[in-house]
């Protein structure tokens, strides 16, 4: 078996990679995409940034076409490529030239009160505590599962989780008030 | 009953594994104990009910969702510019009347037919071959079509016995690389008059 895959030609090797790199846009592109547009609050952004994931995958398939890669392996990396965004972003919001993010590319049909009250609170959480967040209730890992995907513990998950949702429940106050 | 920070910190995971619905019946009891005896968090954390509610807020924004993102369509509109150029390029090539010389498979015919290319052959091949062609390329054929210059290629094809094309070279070029290739492309698909046979 080992000998099939070193004898793999250029041409099989990327047309393997192609193929299954295709499984998996069909598969995650909408939940990846989902998930990285609630961390970055920003359609646009999501979708470079989930081109990002599948692209990658595609150059690890294209170096080894049997490798496996898990779900754990998609979130980890969008989960990676949306806290550098966030951080450069925070960067630059110092200059001058800083855009706010648009919020009106949130479609109408999105706009139901939990929808904007939930981006509301992610936006002032820090990545760590809206990815623990996001993983768990939006993307549906356990703590266990999204504590393997953040390299952390799932109690430190769950904290986070707790930690996210206090600013959730204040948000939610302002907003009765 | 004093409480120390770490009891608060366990408190957390506490509540974090209740919202999520993954705590078991011992860790919801040591969950309402600590309240019990903490009021910094029960003001903080809220009790079980509370957790729940917030929750459903996010729960229920996830089956609000709505949006279906599609990475292929995203990358098709990143390259509008490249895909307007191509349209441009198409228009470039329609307007061309190429003068064609028909060959024989070994010997040149003395005539020199006419072929105009037809604009919906030379579509399709033009919007391959544009797919292909480097961006330094693309702003050169933007040009011809700004300035509206008709240009003109001339080719040589050769045909089989059945009027299939074999071969196509550029005998007089436009000037254009991608425009070149373009024609000679369209050429090549084109069903030709059998050659005649003394």
């Amino acid at each position: 078996m080992q000998r099939d895959v070193e004898a793999c030609s250029g041409t099989d090797r990327t047309a393997i990679a192609q193929a299954r790199t295709e499984s998996l846009v069909l598969e995650y592109q909408t939940k990846l995409g989902r998930y990285l547009r609630r961390m970055v609050g920003d359609a646009e952004v999501a979708l470079d940034l989930t081109q990002e994931v599948f692209l990658s995958a595609y150059r690890m398939l294209q170096a080894d076409p049997q490798r496996e890669l898990t779900a754990g392996w998609l979130y980890r990396a969008a989960t990676n490529g949306a806290i550098s965004f966030l951080r450069r972003k925070r960067i630059l919001r110092m200059l001058p030239l800083d855009r706010e993010i648009d919020r009106n590319t949130w479609r109408v049909d999105e706009r139901s009160a939990a929808s904007v009250d939930l981006q509301v609170a992610l936006g002032k959480l820090p990545p760590d505590q809206s990815a623990a967040l996001l993983l768990t209730s939006y993307a549906g890992y356990s703590s266990t599962e999204a504590a393997t995907m953040l390299g952390t513990t799932s109690s430190a998950v769950r904290q986070r989780v707790c930690r996210a949702m206090r600013i959730l429940r204040t948000i939610m106050r302002e907003g009765m008030e | 009953m004093m409480t120390s920070r770490d009891d608060c910190s366990a408190a957390q995971a506490l509540a974090g594994a209740i919202a999520l619905g993954e705590a078991s019946d011992s860790e919801r009891d040591r969950y309402r104990a600590h309240l019990a005896g903490c009021a910094h968090c029960v003001n903080e954390l809220g009790g079980e009910r509370e957790l729940e509610r917030v929750m459903a807020v996010v729960v229920q924004a996830r089956d609000d969702e709505r949006w279906e993102p599609d990475i292929r369509k995203a990358l098709a509109r990143r390259h509008a510019p490249r895909r307007a150029w191509s349209w441009a390029a198409t228009f470039a090539v329609a307007v061309i009347v190429v003068a064609g010389f028909l060959a024989g498979e070994k010997k040149p015919q003395a005539t020199a037919p006419q072929h105009t290319v037809s604009a919906k052959d030379v579509r399709a091949i033009a919007a391959l071959d544009t797919q292909t062609a480097p961006r330094r390329e693309g702003r050169a054929e933007s040009l011809v079509v700004g300035s509206a210059v008709p240009v003109t290629t001339a080719f040589a094809v050769s045909v089989d016995q059945r009027g299939i094309p074999l071969r196509c070279s550029i005998t007089k070029s436009s000037g254009y690389s991608a425009v070149d290739r373009a024609v000679c492309r369209a050429a090549l698909q084109v069903h030709y008059r059998p050659p005649s046979h003394h």
